[in-house]
């Protein structure tokens, strides 16, 4: 099967779709304008940008520049989490970096080097956007848990601190909650493996049909997707909600927020 | 136990100090009421002694020792402490009262027998509450004393008791006045209790003391 490349031309009709949701928000008055514009520059400015980043990553093929792109692509996840997340009393920043860091540079090397076994193991063309896929997906299970654990902290502030009175360790004190975060950070990657190909097809296999891969062997990247999706999840909140929680105690098991 | 409080004081965040040059020693079995306006610093007071927040200034002797030398989860299991609201969690009367014997400092104890946690729940004066209740579903008062049998089961030398009557009406006001007297008197229990009321009991060895942001003042009982 050809692949149907995109001419420039081409590129610029899409903006059409743009004009046509600017003409929606003009008439309802929603006051999108701005943000529509702005969104589409930034769309095609980081877009290319990244494009231009691969190629030049791809056609190098260096160890170093991989593993420093993948680090880069993980301190801004970390930063949107921080971000996201939004506690003013934990510092959030250095923990997460430093456990993503670790954990999702295993799963990595664990799919490109021991399951695909792609030789070298750091071939930025899978490397890249698998560690891009794993980054992407556990951001989100990581906000999600470190949401609720704050939330679920200070909402059940009263039960840990009687466990705490009655002599229980704050990881006793914790241990329900930290459970049920842990797992409302999984949900999402588990509740995608129920419904994959029901309710939608996922991007990466589209994008591997629309660019003249078999289905077969589009399926059969993204189990190895999904699977190694579900282990990142798990890995990233579990370690990342572990520390924050230890920040969020004192050496004396007291409660460090409020 | 002995507690000695020397020239404590607490501020948060930069602000004035919320109290300063507290001075108190508690001898074993003592039976102490400190009183004061609310928002003066009771309950953060009693927070200090089982170590459930730092002084700002001045230190804290536990039987002579530094507080922050003793083992922290032991500690709290000999100093008990009785909330405020009193908190339940999820689970029947009897969830409760082993909820204490879960964590490693409990060590080797065991959850009492049931018919021991049933006379200890009689002999708070709440015969109408069964094992199996719904304890988050108790009223306040019943909840207090849930709580009290709660803390009193870990056997600790010393309760903290943090306004237990303040939400009562007056007889259950009364029933927990009496509980705490008897635990003091016929436990040998420590008691520390703080509150903004006045006290309907009045202990024959206990000692009174207004606390100020000055510091603590012992007043004639």
């Amino acid at each position: 099967m050809n692949i149907i490349e995109i001419s420039p031309l081409q590129l610029v009709l899409c903006l059409a779709f743009v004009v046509v949701a600017g003409v929606g928000s003009l008439i309802f008055k929603l006051r999108l304008e701005k943000d529509l514009i702005w969104g589409t520059v930034r769309t095609f400015a980081q877009l290319f940008l990244v494009g231009y980043i691969l190629k030049f990553i791809f056609d190098i093929k260096n160890p170093y520049l991989v593993i420093l792109c993948y680090t880069w692509m993980i301190f801004w996840a970390a930063q949107t989490i921080s971000g996201r997340v939004k506690d003013k009393e934990v510092h959030l920043f250095t923990p997460t970096f430093v456990s993503m860091v670790v954990s999702y540079m295993i799963v990595a090397f664990a799919v490109t080097g021991a399951i695909l076994q792609v030789k070298p193991w750091y071939t930025p063309q899978y490397f890249i956007p698998l560690g891009g896929m794993i980054i992407g997906n556990s951001m989100n299970a990581i906000s999600i848990a470190l949401d609720r654990l704050f939330s679920d902290l200070r909402k059940e502030s009263d039960t840990i601190e009687l466990a705490l009175c009655l002599g229980a360790t704050y990881q006793e004190a914790t241990g329900d909650i930290l459970r049920a975060v842990i797992r409302a950070g999984m949900i999402p990657s588990i509740n995608a493996l129920m419904t994959v190909g029901l309710v939608s097809l996922p991007g990466m296999m589209t994008g591997q049909i629309l660019s003249g891969t078999q289905p077969l062997t589009a399926i059969k990247y993204q189990i190895l997707v999904m699977l190694m999706l579900v282990a990142s999840t798990a890995i990233g909140a579990s370690i990342v909600v572990h520390i924050v929680r230890r920040r969020c105690f004192t050496k004396a098991h007291q409660m460090a927020i409020s | 136990m002995k507690i000695e409080l020397r020239n404590v004081s607490l501020e948060y965040d930069g602000k004035p100090p919320l109290f300063q040059g507290v001075n108190l020693v508690v001898e074993e079995g003592e039976f102490i009421v400190v009183q004061g306006a609310s928002g003066v610093g009771k309950s953060s007071l009693l927070r200090l002694m089982n170590r459930l927040q730092e002084t700002t200034t001045g230190e804290i002797l536990i039987d002579g020792q530094p507080i922050a030398k003793h083992e922290v989860t032991s500690l709290r299991r000999k100093i008990g402490y009785v909330q405020q609201t009193p908190t339940m969690i999820p689970g029947s009367v009897e969830d409760n009262l082993d909820f204490p014997f879960q964590f490693r400092s409990a060590g080797t104890h065991k959850p009492f027998g049931a018919a021991e946690k049933q006379k200890w729940v009689e002999s708070f004066l709440i015969e109408s509450v069964k094992l199996n209740d719904d304890a988050t579903k108790l009223s306040v008062g019943q909840k207090q004393r849930i709580a009290l049998i709660r803390a009193v089961l870990v056997n600790p030398e010393i309760l903290l008791c943090d306004e237990p009557t303040s939400a009562l009406d007056q007889q259950s006001k009364e029933i927990v006045e009496h509980s705490l007297e008897r635990l003091n008197i016929e436990h040998g229990i420590s008691i520390i209790l703080v509150t903004h009321l006045d006290l309907t009991f009045n202990l024959v060895n206990s000692r009174r003391f207004l606390l100020r942001p000055d510091g603590l003042e012992e007043v004639s009982v």
